[in-house]
């Protein structure tokens, strides 16, 4: 339908344009921001620095970006093994569907920081769950849950887990149910049937919901601050920190930077391992 | 118990609140080609799934050679399917979707190496086990289809319009690769198609299916030249349908009004005066005449139209209330005629085929 190059270009440059400027650019500062010199108190002084790098590589820096990577891989994997059960349940759920997908979606309408302060109120040492365990008595003192990697987990998976079943909920749903009558055709059973041909045909649900739930995950910093009133730090906070609270900028930006690559680093080697041959939809 | 490979007896499958199969009984004999055909939701795709398991019917019993399946689960049916869509599974390599009923049963590795290559040898794709079914054209993809179920040598195949989405050429030579696979193989098919065409050519019989029920079962020809009731006549090749009144009747002929004219039919049935009925003839049954001849019946008909189709040219005419004829004859007769210029027809009476009009009232 495109006439020509040039009515596309017209087309794209919204696009191009917002990418530009919101992308591009800002991409661009940190990096050149990241190799300056720090003058104190958000100053830049343009003269070439690796300074920013070296912090960022020490003890405690690394050990957020560790940590970081860490716990979003724990919470995506959680999130994917409580994400597909109950993603196929839905696609299974006839005309319970939509409104099922609606419970899915009804946290989206309230801000995750109103959300995480339930869960303050929740693993609160006096909180919900302490109280319940100990009216029943399977404990005899309450369960330090604030303060701990535990709450991030929680924290990450019940803020991300709709990411992960909607992409695996729209794979699922399109699959086309033929395949499975051909497998029990074939003399495959139900669960046969799940493994040989569900499951690798709802692969790429998986993946996007791998990818869209960890990027997110790994860069948060809100739940760190409020589950564990930041004793705990993930990168997020680190970068936040750097910027705003240490003024230093070209280590805000270089900790970015580096958070961008792993981003990306952990995408490539997902989708490298997890693609066959010729049927990766990704990359 | 049964004998043969497949009974269905009195199989009903009920969705919602329509019947897509009512009260169909069946008997498909060891080794047999049968079709089933029918126009789109006549329930012959249902009455398929029910064999294979896919429905269970709302009441009635299947057999599969002498066993009663009712209650087994297509996975442990002795049956394979070929699906209308190919359904060959994307992830996996062809060898790969070839071998995955002989996985399912536990066949030994060897076993079902060699077997795959048999049945790709059988289906002359033996140089694309490597490949996955997205690289592989319509036919090919169809092929691979039909060697994912024969490889597993099920006791009935059932293919569901499985030449769909073939090109013509291409669905001419299937058809008659199947029917030879078929032979070959010894095996009992059971093929389900609206096509007419490709039912005459390739069953041993044919079971014609018309809203839920069965109208007609029999040979390709006696499908055509006998058909039982009306809605076979009209579905199977061309047909005119006349409807009108029995005037007179002796002991082998009676005569037929219809829209003023009257019609010689055999009295094969005997029939009552005034009785309502259709009667049925082939275009290529109908005589075509420019002038009147006093020593036959002739029905005097007005030209409309002709329409050469390559191998005779289609005559179509109007009686004088509008009804329309179709008639076959070679160009020439027709060379002499124009629009609107009076024909005559006339055909054997023997070749007309008269249904009683009480049929209507069933449907």
């Amino acid at each position: 339908m495109i006439r020509n190059i040039r009515t596309a270009y017209l087309m794209l440059s919204p696009s191009l344009v917002w990418l530009l400027v919101f992308l591009v650019v800002p991409v661009g500062m940190i990096t050149v921001i990241s190799f300056t010199t720090n003058l104190g108190f958000g100053g830049i002084l343009y003269e070439f620095s690796m300074e920013a790098y070296r912090l960022a590589f020490s003890s405690l820096y690394a050990k957020a970006i560790w940590q970081s990577l860490w716990w979003s891989v724990i919470a995506t994997v959680i999130c994917g093994i409580i994400a597909y059960p109950f993603a196929y349940f839905i696609a299974h759920a006839g005309k319970w569907k939509n409104f099922l997908l609606l419970l899915v979606m009804v946290p989206f309408w309230t801000n995750l920081l109103i959300r995480l302060y339930s869960w303050i109120i929740l693993m609160n040492n006096q909180g919900v769950i302490n109280n319940l365990l100990l009216k029943i008595g399977i404990i005899d003192e309450p369960i330090t849950m604030l303060y701990t990697p535990f709450a991030i987990i929680v924290g990450l998976v019940y803020g991300f887990l709709p990411f992960m079943i909607l992409p695996i909920y729209a794979s699922i749903e399109q699959l086309d149910k033929t395949y499975l009558e051909a497998a029990e055709d074939l003399g495959a059973n139900p669960v046969k049937t799940f493994l040989t041909v569900t499951l690798p045909l709802t692969f790429p649900g998986v993946l996007t919901g791998t990818i869209i739930t960890f990027v997110p995950a790994i860069s948060v910093f809100v739940v760190t601050d409020l589950l564990t009133g930041g004793r705990l730090l993930m990168i997020g906070n680190v970068i936040r920190d750097a910027f705003l609270v240490e003024m230093n900028w070209q280590l805000g930006s270089a900790i970015s930077l580096l958070l961008m690559i792993l981003v990306l680093l952990s995408i490539v080697v997902l989708i490298k391992f997890t693609s066959s041959d010729d049927d990766s939809s990704l990359l | 118990m049964a004998e043969g490979m497949v009974r269905l007896e009195n199989i009903s499958k009920k969705f919602a609140n329509t019947y897509a199969v009512k009260e169909l009984n069946l008997d498909i004999k060891t080794g047999e080609f049968l079709t089933l055909l029918g126009p789109s939701g006549c329930g012959k795709t249902s009455t398929l799934r029910v064999i294979a398991g896919f429905e269970k019917p709302t009441s009635g019993n299947i057999w599969i050679d002498g066993k009663k399946v009712d209650k087994i689960e297509p996975y442990n049916r002795e049956v394979n399917t070929v699906f209308q869509s190919y359904s060959l599974f994307p992830h996996m390599t062809v060898a790969d979707n070839v071998a995955f009923g002989l996985k399912m049963k536990k066949v030994s590795k060897q076993d079902i190496k060699n077997k795959v290559k048999e049945a790709l040898n059988l289906v002359q794709l033996e140089n694309f086990a490597a490949r996955k079914p997205k690289n592989l054209s319509g036919g090919q993809q169809q092929r691979i289809a039909i060697a994912r179920a024969i490889v597993n040598n099920p006791k009935v195949l059932l293919l569901d319009e499985p030449l769909g989405a073939l090109d013509l050429k291409l669905r001419k030579q299937m058809q008659l690769e199947l029917k030879q696979l078929q032979q070959e193989l010894g095996m009992t098919f059971i093929y389900v198609t609206h096509d007419q065409e490709e039912a005459l050519t390739m069953s041993d019989r044919i079971v014609i299916m018309n809203q839920g029920k069965i109208e007609q079962t029999g040979l390709p020809d006696e499908i055509y030249e006998k058909p039982a009731t009306k809605f076979v006549a009209d579905f199977i090749g061309e047909t005119n349908l006349f409807e009108g009144k029995v005037m007179q009747t002796n002991d082998t002929y009676a005569t037929m009004e219809c829209a003023g004219q009257y019609i010689i039919i055999p009295n094969n049935q005997n029939f009552l005066e005034n009785e309502s009925v259709y009667m049925s003839i082939r275009p290529e049954k109908i005589k075509v005449s420019a002038h009147a001849n006093d020593k036959v019946k002739q029905l005097k008909v007005i030209m409309k139209d002709e329409i050469y189709i390559g191998s005779v040219t289609k005559i179509i005419a109007a009686f004088p209330d509008g009804q329309e004829v179709v008639a076959h004859g070679s160009r020439d007769i027709f060379k002499r005629c124009s629009q609107g210029s009076q024909l005559y027809l006339s055909w054997e009476p023997a070749d007309s085929i008269v249904f009683k009009m009480k049929e209507k009232l069933e449907v």
